[in-house]
């Protein structure tokens, strides 16, 4: 009796529940949209990164990760190459010789990161070939190269320009050679537009002396969930002498940030939570004084100080609880389809490359955030309903059965 | 058999930090079955009396005794539970709370008394039938007229078979014919029942009824017949 005292008086002002639960509804909406969009953004950064080049996991010559010198390669590659092999859970793997060098054209230079790969299982893995527009990712040709846009901007080059790699050797000395420019690519990073660029691993290794070894070995995995196991037999089967690297070895800052995000989310909640109180102390304390005669009756029929109380937080969770429930369905309403589509951002889409997004970002739900707002929400209602039901409750008998 | 009984009843009330006396040194003895009507013109203090009786306000100086205990030293918590287990109001506005239906009204105290919704169903169905209101069982309260919500509201008084009803001025809303069908109901109830009636009014109708009228004059009994 006491909830369905509760849930009639809170439709005794429908338009005042409505106001309320309205302003909930507006307030779980915001939270789901801009939950959604933060989320997709970092998921985004984090996919973008790990699928065009990081991968899932990368097994270098110990210390390579911190100081990326052509020295630090991979001496025995058959036998790390053969614990690849013979762990499960990988889907495929390349090899790449990664070194630090000077890209020339006949109009400039400029310093860049040269990925010595094999062009067929690096399709395998990364999905840097879909990210070609103009020419073709690299093929038999063994001078083709493919470079980003922003470089061959600076380059000053287009398809089928000759370019020139330097870079120093294992030794000490110069290596360098020619290559024509066969593919140029665009990814959602301007910064990895700038820097990268992709030649065939054989001509890599010729140029740099170093026969057929490599740096790197990255691999992506059947479930990126078993990431950890994974890297952990490897680790075993290789030893001390290699470091087996996951994603989020990798990518520190950014796996921060996205913890960082899912701490801050209930903070982000909360603080619109408090938004809301307002609404509802001033609903609540309205609904008080509107009924202080009656709250007399019901302390004159014997209703004790706690039902009365009780009473008032119902009503409150019953509005928090609506309020949230059909805030999260409209919400939904509002983020399913955004989350195909994907919201264009192409009037920041410069400062969106430069974070590695991409000018169209699809808003990811977290289910985290959708229990955390399903539980906050109807607390906050609930706080909001303390001081009024305070009042009520404290109301003398025949003080309130007289009131006018 | 007495069951209320109050001694040297005093209430002084603060009204802009003037004091008002409204009861002053009150004796009186409530016996099982009475049907008492305390009269008096407006501001003699029937309704503070009544509210000290009912346990609704604290009295100034003086004791109400309930079957010899002391209830004016009782906490707000044990004054609520003495009031759902030993007495009924009846109010002159008949404050019925609006969002119940008639049935859920007559309900309530039961609810609150812990007892299972179908026996107060059949409790509050059966008496609301005897004394003929049962059509106005599914009907809220702006859907009654004045007479009819305030009948609902003397079944909702008598429903817990409280000791005693305290009926403040519960015919001032009504029209002659209504209040007097209203006390015969009454009147058949403390009859019938053997429930105890006290009644604060200064409507003639009411006052005529009385088995023992009190006078009230300036916060003081003048007069007992």
């Amino acid at each position: 009796m006491l909830f369905k005292l509760a849930w009639r008086n809170v439709w005794r002002n429908k338009r005042r529940s409505l106001i309320v639960i309205g302003s909930v509804i507006v307030g779980m909406i915001a939270v789901i949209l801009s939950d959604g969009l933060s989320n997709g953004m970092l998921r985004q950064m984090l996919d973008n990164q790990i699928s065009s080049n990081i991968l899932h996991i990368q097994i270098h010559k110990k210390g390579f990760n911190d100081n990326k010198i052509i020295k630090n390669y991979i001496e025995d590659s058959d036998r790390v190459e053969a614990a690849v092999n013979n762990t499960r859970g990988i889907k495929a793997y390349t090899k790449r010789v990664i070194t630090f060098g000077l890209l020339s054209s006949a109009n400039s230079s400029a310093g860049v990161f040269i990925y010595g790969i094999q062009p067929e299982t690096e399709k395998e893995v990364s999905v840097i070939n879909s990210y070609i527009k103009e020419g073709n990712f690299l093929g038999t040709g063994k001078r083709d190269i493919a470079i980003g846009q922003k470089l061959a901007e600076k380059l000053d080059v287009g398809l089928g320009d000759k370019v020139v790699a330097m870079a120093n050797t294992p030794s000490g000395s110069i290596g360098s050679d020619m290559f024509r420019v066969a593919g140029i690519f665009q990814t959602a990073s301007s910064d990895y537009d700038k820097v990268i660029i992709y030649v065939p691993i054989e001509t890599a290794q010729s140029m740099l002396e170093l026969n057929d070894k490599s740096n790197e070995f990255a691999m992506m995995l059947n479930d990126y969930k078993n990431v950890a196991s994974v890297k952990e037999e490897l680790s075993a089967k290789l030893g001390s002498e290699y470091e087996v690297l996951s994603y989020q070895d990798l990518l520190p800052m950014l796996i921060f940030q996205m913890d960082l995000y899912r701490e801050s989310m209930w903070i982000l909640n909360l603080i619109i939570g408090l938004a809301l109180i307002f609404g509802i102390i001033n609903t609540m304390l309205m609904s008080v004084f509107e009924r202080i005669q009656e709250i007399g009756v019901l302390m004159a029929a014997g209703m004790k100080s706690y039902q009365i109380y009780f009473m008032f937080i119902f009503e409150a969770l019953i509005i928090g609880i609506i309020g949230t429930l059909l805030g999260i369905a409209a919400g939904l309403l509002v983020h399913l389809p955004l989350s195909f589509t994907g919201i264009d951002f192409s009037l920041f889409s410069e400062a969106l490359e430069s974070f590695g997004v991409g000018a169209v970002i699809y808003p990811v739900l977290s289910i985290e955030n959708l229990i955390s707002v399903l539980i906050i929400i109807p607390m906050i209602a609930v706080a909001g309903a303390l001081y009024p039901a305070y009042k009520a409750v404290k109301l003398e008998p025949v003080y309130a059965i007289n009131y006018v | 058999m007495e069951i209320l009984r109050a001694e040297n009843l005093v209430k002084i009330y603060q009204d802009n930090g003037v004091p008002v006396h409204a009861v002053r040194g009150i004796n009186l003895s409530i016996k099982k079955g009475d049907y008492i009507v305390i009269a008096g013109p407006s501001g003699s203090g029937k309704t503070t009396l009544l509210n000290l009786l009912g346990a609704l306000d604290r009295p100034t100086n003086g004791k109400v005794y309930f079957q010899n205990e002391d209830i004016t030293t009782k906490s707000k918590s044990e004054l609520s539970k003495f009031r759902l287990n030993n007495l009924g109001f009846i109010f002159q506005a008949y404050n019925l709370i609006p969002v119940l239906t008639a049935l859920e009204n007559i309900e309530f105290s039961m609810m609150l008394k812990g007892i299972p919704e179908k026996e107060r169903e059949e409790k509050a169905l059966a008496l609301m039938e005897e004394l003929g209101i049962k059509e106005l069982a599914h009907k809220r309260p702006n859907e009654m007229s004045g007479g009819q919500q305030q009948r609902v509201a003397v079944v909702r008084a008598i429903v817990n078979n409280p000791a005693i009803v305290l009926a403040d001025e519960p015919t001032a809303n009504l029209d002659s014919k209504t209040a007097q069908h209203l006390l015969e109901l009454m009147q058949r109830m403390n009859k019938e029942k053997n429930i105890t009636f006290v009644f604060s009014s200064h409507d003639k109708q009411v006052i005529e009824q009385a088995e023992r009228l009190l006078i009230l004059k300036d916060g003081m009994i003048v007069n007992e017949e």
